[in-house]
């Protein structure tokens, strides 16, 4: 890769990508204010002339400002900064600062996935405007582009900015010294096993049910409840939407820096994930799913707000063995020595291998999930247990805690109980552990304070 | 009951007395406030619009009673609240019947604002806010007289840099 230290200018497609819009807009003025005319009326004589000028001189303005748009729009890397230079009359200049690079996804909106075009988005982590977008580029550009800015973001590791913390010199990559390019395949998940773990969510089955129930008093003549439960109907059809767009295609894949994640329907999306910028991760598994033992993976990464979704799924359903090997990438050093089956119990539920659970006076508290609930804390890692129909487990390395909260309601009080917060940066995920023991939630909490300051 | 807390309440600089006052004239406020409000049906009734009787009754007694029941608990609120600062990061405790107690590592630590409301400014007092990466982590401290709020900012953000990870 050559080093692209002067201006360049992205794909001079890429006005089109989001002004084909204008496009659609003036033939769509065109056919309103013809509507009357037949088709051979359209093209003969005097008016075949003036649709001709009209329109040609109508394109040309709109490709006049393409055109326009594309000569200002300008980027440069150098072996430090990322620049992007956008606008004619109000002009922008934007920089990111190579080394607080968080994370840089590879978005293709569909009439740029049409075109082989793709943007990247850098999100960053010192300034408040976390995202920077570079659109558009041919898509194999954007792959080596984002290469070459990962390494130079991955070499300047060590000299992390001071302001943003949790960043401790990156845990070590047991993929570390792979040469570049080949990326091995973590986890897939197939369009039908994808279908299969949706429905079998709560709110899904329930959301279906409500569907079908719709569906058979429409059709035995009940028609007003139609009107009122259409609003619901197309929230259940998004949420849907959402879910299965963030699964859809799903691949995961290792890389030099840390994970890679790629997915979309329509839309297709890839994330770069450094394994040193995750900073909590959430293994989640639904009733339904229990029986086949899937796993859903979520973690917080620093800057990269997806939209759709609270945190970043890394793995939208898998067994244990994606789960495990996911697990092995984004959290290298669990801190135990059998760490397989430390994962396995942490997913699942038991005691083994030193979990401690709640004891028996949170029966009446939480009926459901008293067992399940426990906690471990390894030499790197708080792992906590809680959940009742779903059932999550929350991994957060000790240097990652933003701060540990103790806590302790009215009817914990009476039975000796307390919970303790683990706080994270970068999305909703925390270490909860629920209802233990209080002497023994004391404890750890002091325990914690000692250990979030070790470095 | 005996409590089990990680560090003992007594180790904590507790909140001015004063803050007490602020609390009080905040609840008496907003207590007053949602009073009145109950007090609508009645002025109705007075007026002989037509309103069921128990419309007129249940509101304003039911406001009263939550009030006192907070009212109750309020001193103990505010003898609730303190920090104390250690060697390595800064703990917080608040809450009579949910208690928590937050601690922050100096490391952690990303900014620290110090704000007063006019109710406050009034007591000589101030609130220091404590911020850090996670939205979770911020440990707030009310009710600090305000020579006392510049001084434990001072030493936070001198702490901070010292104790950076």
């Amino acid at each position: 890769m050559n080093q692209v230290a002067h201006w360049q200018r992205v794909h001079p497609a890429s006005p089109f990508v989001h002004g084909w819009i204008a496009i659609v807009g003036l033939l769509w003025i065109y056919w309103q204010n013809t509507d009357e005319l037949s088709f051979a009326e359209r093209f003969a004589g005097q008016r075949l002339f003036w649709t001709v000028v009209l329109a040609g001189a109508a394109l040309l303005l709109v490709l006049f400002f393409y055109f326009l748009s594309w000569y200002f729009t300008r980027y440069k890397l150098t072996d430090t900064h990322v620049y992007v230079n956008a606008g004619m009359l109000f002009r922008s200049q934007k920089q990111a600062r190579i080394d607080k690079v968080q994370a840089i996804d590879i978005a293709q909106p569909l009439v740029a996935r049409l075109l082989g075009l793709a943007e990247l988005r850098f999100d960053v982590a010192d300034s408040s405007e976390s995202v920077l977008r570079l659109s558009f580029l041919k898509k194999a550009d954007t792959h080596d582009l984002r290469q070459l800015i990962l390494q130079r973001a991955q070499g300047e590791q060590p000299v992390e900015n001071p302001a943003q913390q949790p960043a401790e010199p990156a845990t070590l990559n047991p993929l570390g010294e792979q040469h570049a390019g080949s990326a091995p395949l973590m986890a897939k998940v197939p369009a039908g096993r994808l279908l299969a773990s949706l429905f079998l969510q709560l709110p899904v089955v329930i959301g279906a049910l409500g569907c079908a129930t719709m569906v058979i008093l429409w059709l035995t003549g009940i028609n007003g409840i139609i009107a009122g439960v259409l609003p619901i109907l197309l929230t259940f059809g998004s949420y849907f939407y959402k879910q299965l767009n963030q699964g859809w295609n799903f691949t995961a894949s290792a890389t030099d820096s840390g994970l890679r994640i790629s997915y979309g329907l329509a839309d297709t999306r890839q994330h770069s994930i450094p394994a040193g910028r995750v900073q909590a991760i959430s293994v989640t598994a639904p009733l339904l799913w229990r029986l086949l033992g899937w796993y859903k993976v979520e973690v917080n990464v620093l800057g990269t707000k997806s939209e759709d979704l609270d945190n970043l799924q890394v793995l939208p359903v898998g067994d244990f063995e994606s789960l495990s090997r996911i697990m092995g990438i984004l959290l290298p050093d669990l801190g135990v020595p059998n760490q397989r089956e430390v994962l396995a119990t942490a997913v699942k539920t038991g005691t083994d291998y030193g979990f401690t659970a709640s004891p028996d006076r949170a029966k009446l508290l939480s009926p459901g999930a008293w067992k399940h609930q426990g906690f471990l804390v390894t030499q790197s890692t708080v792992i906590s247990r809680y959940g009742w129909l779903a059932r999550t487990a929350n991994f957060v390395p000790h240097h990652r805690i933003q701060g540990t909260e103790f806590r302790q309601g009215p009817w914990e009080q009476r039975r000796e109980l307390a919970g303790v917060r683990l706080h994270c940066a970068g999305g909703s995920i925390i270490g909860y552990l629920h209802q233990v023991d209080a002497q023994i939630a004391a404890e750890f909490t002091l325990a914690q304070a000692k250990r979030q300051v070790g470095r | 009951m005996t409590t089990t807390n990680p560090w003992s309440p007594n180790s904590f600089t507790p909140a001015d007395p004063a803050y007490f006052k602020v609390k009080l004239i905040t609840f008496s406020i907003t207590w007053g406030l949602i009073f009145l409000a109950s007090l609508v049906p009645g002025i109705l009734f007075v007026a002989s619009v037509d309103t069921p009787l128990w419309l007129v009754i249940i509101p304003p007694v039911l406001v009263v009673v939550i009030a006192l029941l907070i009212l109750r608990i309020l001193r103990r609120q505010v003898l609730a609240l303190g920090y104390l600062e250690r060697e390595e990061d800064f703990v917080v405790r608040s809450g009579v019947m949910w208690r928590k107690q937050l601690v922050i590592p100096y490391g952690r630590m990303q900014y620290v604002e110090v704000n007063s409301g006019p109710l406050e400014r009034r007591y000589g007092l101030c609130q220091l806010t404590l911020n850090t990466a996670g939205a979770g982590a911020t440990a707030h401290v009310y009710g600090l007289p305000q020579a006392q709020g510049q001084e434990l900012r001072e030493r936070l953000v001198a702490a901070g840099e010292e104790k950076m990870l």
